[in-house]
This record gives C-alpha cells, sequence and structure tokens, in this order.
C-alpha cells in the first residue's frame, strides 16, 4: 500500500511566467528592441491609437506590431495598411498572453532590426494585469466613455502600468468624466505613473505621447 | 464560462507537474491551493473548472483543496491591522481610508499529498 505524504511546494502560480518573462526582458536588451505591452477594455481605440504612434515615430526608428486576439485578422490587416511590419496572434480563447506565447510572437515578427515593438494585448482589464509579457513597458488606455470609476473596479491594472493614456479626450463634453478624480484615483494606487490626456481620432496628445515613448525606447536601447 | 480562471488554473497545474517530474511523484492524490481574498480568482470558478483544467494531466484524478488567505491591512493612521472585506475597507479602530495591504493577493500552490 502506497503512503502518501505531503509535498510542500509554495510557489506562486505566477513564478513560472515571471522568471520566462525576466529572461524574455534580458533577450530583448541584447537585441536593443523596446517592448511595450498595451492594454485596454475593447473598444477604447488601442488600435487607432497605435496606427497613430506608428505616424509619429515610424521616421526615427524601426517598429513592429504584435496584435494579439481571441481570434480574427482585423486589427492586423488595419496595421499593415500603413506598411508597418505585424503579426497577429491568436490566444485561442484565452483572456491575455503570458512570456511564453509572446516570445513565439515575437519570434514570429522577427526582432532583428526592430527598435520598437508594440504588444497590443487581449482587450480586458484583468487578465492581462496578472501576466508579465516580458514587456520593457506596461501602458494602457482608458477612454472617456468607460468612465472615471475604472481605477476603482479594476485597481490592480492600473497599479502595474507605467503610463496610463486617457483617450476620446474629443468627446469628453458628451460624458460625465472627471479627469482630476481619474488622476487622484490612480495616483493613490500608483505613484510613478505618467498620465496622458489623447485623442486618437484629432491626433491631441499625441505629441506628448510620442515624446514618452521616444525617451523610453532610446533609453532602453542605449542611443 | 470562468476562462480568466481556467487558463490560469491550466498554468498552475502545468507547474505541479513538472514539480511532480523533478521529484519522482507518480502517483497524487490532493493539490492545495491557497487563494488570497484580495486576489483576482474566485475560489468557487476554481472549482468548477478544475475537471477540465486537470483533464489528461497527471492531476486527473486528484481532489483540489483551497485555504483561503485573508485580505488584511495595516492602517497608516492609527496602526491597526485589520480585515478589508469584513470591514468594507475602513480602518476598524479609526475609519481612516488610509491603509497599507499586508496580504489577500496571493494565489499559491501551498502543497500535494503524494507519492
Amino acid at each position: 500500500m502506497n503512503v502518501y505524504k505531503v509535498l510542500e511546494i509554495k510557489q506562486s502560480v505566477f513564478d513560472d511566467n515571471d522568471r520566462q518573462a525576466e529572461l524574455l526582458r534580458n533577450e530583448l536588451k541584447k537585441e536593443q528592441t523596446f517592448l511595450l505591452n498595451l492594454m485596454s477594455s475593447p473598444g477604447s481605440g488601442k488600435t487607432t491609437t497605435v496606427l497613430r504612434t506608428i505616424e509619429a515615430l515610424k521616421d526615427e526608428m524601426i517598429i513592429g506590431i504584435l496584435e494579439a486576439d481571441i481570434d480574427s485578422d482585423v486589427d492586423a490587416r488595419t496595421v499593415s495598411g500603413t506598411g508597418t511590419k505585424v503579426i497577429q496572434l491568436h490566444t485561442g480563447g484565452m483572456c491575455h498572453l503570458d512570456a511564453e506565447m509572446t516570445r513565439q510572437g515575437l519570434l514570429g515578427l522577427g526582432t532583428a532590426g526592430i527598435d520598437l515593438a508594440i504588444l497590443e494585448n487581449v482587450g480586458n482589464l484583468v487578465c492581462p494585469a496578472e501576466f508579465d509579457t516580458g514587456a520593457v513597458k506596461n501602458a494602457m488606455i482608458l477612454s472617456v466613455p468607460e468612465g472615471d470609476d475604472k481605477p476603482l473596479k479594476y485597481p490592480l491594472m492600473f497599479s502595474i502600468v507605467d503610463v496610463l493614456l486617457i483617450n476620446k479626450i474629443d468627446v469628453g463634453a458628451y460624458f460625465d468624466f472627471d479627469f482630476e478624480a481619474v488622476k487622484e484615483r490612480v495616483t493613490k494606487l500608483n505613484p510613478g505613473i505618467t498620465v496622458i490626456p489623447i485623442s486618437a481620432k484629432t491626433g491631441a496628445g499625441i505629441g506628448e505621447w510620442a515624446d514618452w515613448l521616444r525617451t523610453e525606447v532610446r533609453n532602453w536601447n542605449g542611443n | 464560462m470562468p476562462m480568466h480562471e481556467l487558463g490560469i488554473l491550466m498554468g498552475a497545474i502545468e507547474t505541479v507537474e513538472k514539480f511532480a517530474k523533478k521529484n519522482g511523484v507518480t502517483d497524487i492524490q490532493t493539490l492545495v491551493l491557497q487563494i488570497g481574498e484580495l486576489s483576482a480568482m474566485i475560489p468557487k470558478y476554481i472549482e468548477d473548472c478544475y475537471p477540465a483544467a486537470v483533464a489528461g494531466t497527471l492531476l486527473q484524478e486528484t481532489e483540489l483543496k483551497i485555504e483561503i488567505l485573508p485580505g488584511n491591512a495595516i492602517c497608516q493612521s492609527c496602526g491597526k491591522v485589520f480585515n478589508l472585506i469584513a470591514n468594507h475597507d475602513a480602518c476598524l479602530s479609526c475609519g481612516s481610508g488610509d491603509w497599507e495591504i499586508l496580504c489577500g493577493k496571493e494565489f499559491m500552490i501551498k502543497e500535494i499529498v503524494a507519492c
């Protein structure tokens, strides 16, 4: 008769992924590729923001885009219209990308010569916050119609990002969106966060966003 | 459909399988997970999707046990340690909303009962 005994594991469920992510970041450092993980709810304007970002920075750096969705390739097709290198990743029903999936995506894209890779994560404010993708910096978009109470409802997401883009400010007048309340709420969760109001539609604020990103890319790539 | 829990649980099961292989474990009876009250995991959903997550793995026939870890904070005004859920995010002693989380965000693989 077998004797069962207790074997202690004591490991966070996220440890494995965290290790993979750290490895990936080290490789990206050697490759001189800056990876930005862009997260938000569905419909907040991620793809339009990506297009604006490409437009603002394409003359000074080589950009590659990873589009992650549960299904379809509509975002990848939209982005490929700009002539930028893009790859569509299907998560096959999964609500987030982990470091290993990101690695596969970067392999498919080919990081050689890419200065800035942008990972457009699955539209979701819960799961992507739990998984380090190996990105150098994390950004999220909160759009005005979603409401200023989102930092209260999804605190983890707002506490792990380096920069928050508040998108669709062009329709601000139609919504009761309190910019100051958002800033106060996110700063309480995340004192080091940078908040940039933008309109991906009109281009407002994109200059400030491009400046932030340019500085980060240069710092990482060492030039 | 608790998609969020399923994906994360499948990752956890993979970690346990790796641990089992490394330690020469072939027969697992029970898996014990620890879930913090403030984590994004809902124990009921974890239980619901457990059979799907373990299907075809070393853990297929195992029992799942979940231990809940309290979501505690320390008050920045008076220093009292209190449970955030039971006290609705306000200090038990002075009512302050200025506190720091001490524990409760964990999602841990605690142990397995195996041979």
